[in-house]
């Protein structure tokens, strides 16, 4: 087959590719910064800040390059939707990167103060099954699989459910006021990693889009089906 | 009999805005939208030669329908089919259907003639005729027999086609005297004053330049509110900014030669974001094979 708009789609390629390189990034930033918390280790902490400003830059950047294809090749059908998914897909990655930051300082501002254990196991779960998330919903993307899109829904249900049930471990640290400082703190870290959980499931989303032509909210009601909110 | 109203309806009974009283037969769709043209089961030969097979395609009143698909892929045949152009080219035969108002345009008694006044058409090169202004609007008219006040009808129809206001002091001047995108806005006007129902465009842009042809799109838009509009181009982005349906067609190659078919009717938004057909999500992202 040849292809008679070969620059575009090759330039269109390399955005795709530079935003899944970020997605291992944020992948790798949320995995540290969960550390960051839970060791707690302030190294960890500040290059998680350092690796977000250059998610910064390449969000920037990419989306420099994305106004000047959309400009100079207006894309249809396919390429349309591919175009359209990849700049949800920059906002979304900038984001996570910006919630990795969150549980980053969080650590930072948390550190010397009294903890508890139980509450750290809580948290660490959270980022074991987020992490993973992110690298499903890439797949997802890169191999163009709706099936496994659809899995995240169901991959983001416990993640879900930690944040709902971390208070009850928060109210048990009442009696001291340090303690309870810090698992106050912490619900703003679980906060961030049930947001990230979102974000993929936004990616398996535009994945759906993109390979469908129909916006699906993939949320607990319409799962696994999904239903189409118009395009 | 609607093939006597097709041969007899003078110019100035015609409607200028289309009356559906005569076309009780129209076909309704199930969106309740008016399809002024049915095409069915068309097939265009030229000779032997099957050069456009099977097309089937609603044409939908008020509305602008682009005829889109690469080189020799018979869309522009497919366009002469509506006002019977091919009558002109010795070789060419017609198959199946071509209903206007319900009306099949190739029937025993329907005069080709007042086919095309009916069904208007404006070419890829502007083509006034060495005549004045004011005589190439006039023209057709008076060659129907029209005998109401031409001096309106020039200013309506120049107004209509969106020249008036450039061209209304020098009306003796020689059409030649215009530029390219005046002189095709002239087609119009001179394709409009014989008060069509349908007007057909085959490439009416693709001699113009950007600006010029941007003012034919808006022209084009504003003409929908009275007439139907079918386009052909080349230009899938002019397809997209000013049509509401789009036709995309493709060719068959075989030992016999090259035979268009339709591959994909729908509204052009669908077509330009998620088609359904592979052939058309190929042609229109610039993946051929």
């Amino acid at each position: 087959m040849s292809d008679v708009r070969a620059q575009f789609h090759n330039e269109m390629a390399a955005l795709e590719q530079e935003l899944l390189g970020v997605a291992d990034q944020a992948e790798q930033m949320v995995g540290m910064a969960v550390e960051a918390v839970c060791l707690p280790d302030m190294d960890l902490a500040a290059q998680v800040v350092q690796l977000d400003s250059r998610i910064d830059e390449t969000y920037l950047d990419v989306h420099n390059r994305w106004l000047r294809l959309m400009a100079l090749q207006q894309p249809m059908a396919g390429d349309l939707r591919m175009m359209s998914v990849l700049l949800h897909l920059n906002t979304t990655l900038e984001r996570m990167g910006d919630q990795c930051v969150n549980i980053a300082k969080m650590a930072q501002i948390t550190y010397g103060l009294p903890r508890s254990e139980t509450i750290i196991a809580h948290l660490r779960e959270m980022g074991d099954l987020v992490r993973p998330m992110i690298r499903t919903g890439v797949e997802a993307l890169v191999r163009r699989d709706l099936d496994e899109a659809r899995l995240l829904p169901a991959m983001d249900e416990p993640v879900d459910r930690l944040n709902r049930n971390l208070y009850k471990e928060v109210v048990l640290c009442g009696p001291d006021p340090a303690l309870l400082e810090w698992a106050t703190r912490m619900m703003l870290v679980s906060r961030a990693l049930e947001r990230i959980g979102d974000q993929v499931v936004d990616i398996a989303e535009q994945t759906a889009f993109l390979l469908t032509g129909e916006m699906m909210e993939f949320n607990e009601e319409s799962f696994p089906g999904g239903s189409p909110i118009g395009v | 009999m609607i093939e006597d109203r097709l041969r007899e309806r003078s110019l100035r009974e015609a409607p200028r805005v289309p009356s559906f009283e005569i076309g009780s037969r129209a076909v309704e769709d199930p969106s309740d939208e008016r399809i002024l043209i049915e095409v069915r089961d068309l097939h265009v030969y030229y000779g032997s030669f099957l050069a456009v097979k099977e097309v089937e395609v609603p044409i939908r009143q008020n509305e602008i329908t682009a005829l889109i698909g690469p080189s020799g892929c018979g869309k522009s045949t497919v366009l002469r089919c509506f006002n019977r152009m091919n009558d002109l080219i010795e070789s060419a035969r017609v198959e199946g259907e071509v209903l206007y108002h319900g009306v099949d345009l190739y029937g025993p008694d329907v005069d080709p003639i007042e086919v095309r006044r009916r069904i208007g058409m404006v070419f890829q090169k502007p083509n006034p005729f060495p005549k004045s202004i004011y005589d190439n609007v006039a023209f057709g008219p008076r060659i129907a027999g029209f005998k109401g006040d031409m001096d309106a009808l020039v200013e309506d129809s120049l107004r209509r086609a969106a020249l008036w206001d450039e061209v209304e002091n020098k009306l003796e001047e020689s059409a030649y005297a215009l530029s390219g995108g005046q002189q095709q806005r002239l087609c119009i006007a001179r394709a409009i004053a014989t008060s069509p129902d349908v007007v057909l465009m085959d490439e009416p842009c693709s001699a113009l330049d950007p600006i010029a042809t941007l003012k034919i799109e808006e022209l084009m838009r504003d003409l929908k509110e009275d007439y139907t509009i079918i386009i052909v181009t080349h230009n899938m982005q002019q397809a997209a900014r000013v049509s509401d349906r789009t036709a995309f067609f493709s060719v068959d190659v075989s030992e016999e030669g090259r035979t268009g078919f339709l591959v994909e009717f729908g509204p052009t938004s669908e077509i330009f974001t998620r088609p359904q057909q592979k052939q058309t999500e190929d042609y229109i992202t610039g993946r051929f094979g």
